[in-house]
């Protein structure tokens, strides 16, 4: 094996893989904020909703979460022009990781709905507290912090995942890292110098979450 | 949609093809089980590696510790590409089901290495000491005290790991391994409309996971019992 690394090759390429994290990280967050809304909605309804509901969210949680993100967005992105819908390649990304995301969030919502205790509101009404007020200052705290660890955890894993709109030709971080692989051959280099780029991106995330954990929900999350 | 399905089903469902599509998912099956054995046994010993406490360790344990980082930092795909064509660079003709599961043993030992250590770590510092005013060593702690009480707790999440591992070799088609989802791009590229081959592979992964994620959801529960009525 005598390969020669030639990283100075590289180097001139470094602002556009730049750009493509960012696009990875937009689309974690944009996924990431949808997901949020069908997930915290699927947990409200199941928790209080009609049974009927409850049971087609089921249907919906358990089909995404036992299928790969990979074929879903496959199943999207090739099988739904045939209905005439034809989806970009960034929009069928992005829709696959939140229809995705929405089914784990939903799981991770429930949880934090469930964990919500009756006295505790009980004991908020007896001290006069508003509807409003009891949400804010009782269930609020108590469940973000129940929450925050495993919603940061899922973010982490979204932005990894992010790097299979890669596959359907989006130019994330993978995406220009093939571009680049492509132009220059300096196939080790590049994907090396893309896969510190992911390392730095979710350790400042990781480090971020944490920060806002820690103070904004007192939540105790070591580094994830 | 569902009329095109309709009209091609029979010519979808030969013997040739639902036998293509068996092969692989055995792959898809072969691939997530080597993984998860290797990573297993690698994962262990990266465990054990941080744990020791001796300073002729150290360097050792700095590699486990990154090792275990930079996998579990790094996507599924980049992984993928890196070892690909690191195998490129060392000139053997080396076959794609092997770059596969090389960086699928990768991947797996790194986060299970992290479910070992946070399931040994778990365990009372109580028992550690106890066990080191015995003279134990660290072997014999971990044998005789800490992994007795502690693979109920790394079991659930393990296993997990294992039913979420198998979708994430779907990714592994990317190089041309052929399982379950290169499976469906083949059946694809033969004609078929896409909603039934990504259809059909959609339904047989959700056949393997389901039934695993039920097995595991009751695994939790009965250790979580156990572990609950022990203490």
């Amino acid at each position: 094996m005598n390969y020669v690394f030639q990283y100075g090759q590289i180097w001139p390429f470094l602002p556009r893989l730049f750009d493509g994290a960012l696009v990875s990280l937009q689309i974690a967050i944009l996924a990431f904020c949808g997901g949020l809304l069908i997930g915290t909605a699927c947990a409200a309804v199941k928790t209080f909703g009609p049974k009927l509901a409850a049971w087609l969210i089921d249907i919906y949680v358990t089909f995404f979460t036992n299928t790969p993100q990979l074929v879903q967005i496959y199943f999207l992105y090739f099988a739904l022009p045939d209905m005439g819908i034809l989806l970009t390649s960034f929009a069928a990304v992005l829709i696959g990781m939140t229809l995705n995301a929405g089914a784990y969030l939903t799981e991770i919502q429930r949880a934090g709905f469930e964990s919500r205790r009756v006295s505790e509101m009980e004991a908020a009404e007896v001290l006069g507290f508003s509807r409003l007020q009891q949400i804010r200052y009782v269930i609020l705290p108590h469940v973000a912090r129940v929450l925050f660890p495993p919603l940061s955890n899922q973010f982490i894993i979204m932005t990894l995942g992010t790097s299979m709109a890669a596959v359907f030709g989006v130019e994330e971080l993978t995406g220009q890292a093939m571009n680049i692989n492509s132009q220059t051959f300096r196939s080790i280099e590049v994907f090396t110098v893309a896969a510190g780029l992911y390392i730095v991106l979710t350790l400042v995330a990781s480090v971020a979450l944490s920060l806002i954990g820690r103070f904004a929900f007192r939540a105790r999350t070591g580094l994830i | 949609m569902l009329a095109t399905i309709l009209e091609e089903l029979p010519r979808f469902l030969t013997y040739y093809n639902l036998l293509f599509l068996a092969q692989a998912a055995l792959a898809t099956l072969a691939l997530s089980a080597f993984g998860c054995i290797v990573g297993v046994i690698v994962g262990f010993v990266l465990a054990f590696v941080r744990l020791t406490p001796s300073r002729l360790w150290l360097p050792l344990r700095w590699f486990a510790f990154l090792y275990t980082e930079i996998f579990r930092r790094v996507p599924f795909l980049v992984t993928l590409m890196l070892c690909f064509f690191a195998f490129q660079a060392t000139g053997y003709d080396v076959p794609l089901a092997v770059v596969g599961a090389v960086t699928v043993a990768l991947i797996a030992s790194a986060f299970i290495g992290e479910i070992i250590r946070g399931g040994l770590v778990s365990v009372h510092r109580n028992q550690w000491d106890a066990a080191a005013t015995m003279n134990f060593t660290l072997p014999q702690t971990i044998r005789h005290v800490v992994l007795p009480q502690a693979w109920k707790i790394i079991l659930p999440p393990a296993f997990g790991f294992f039913v979420m591992f198998i979708k994430d070799t779907a990714l592994a088609s990317q190089i041309g391994v052929i399982e379950l989802t290169y499976a469906g791009k083949v059946l694809n590229n033969k004609g078929f409309s896409a909603a039934l081959s990504f259809g059909s592979i959609l339904l047989i992964y959700f056949a393997i996971s389901y039934p695993l994620a039920r097995f595991g959801k009751h695994l939790e529960n009965r250790l979580a019992a156990s572990r609950h009525h022990r203490t």
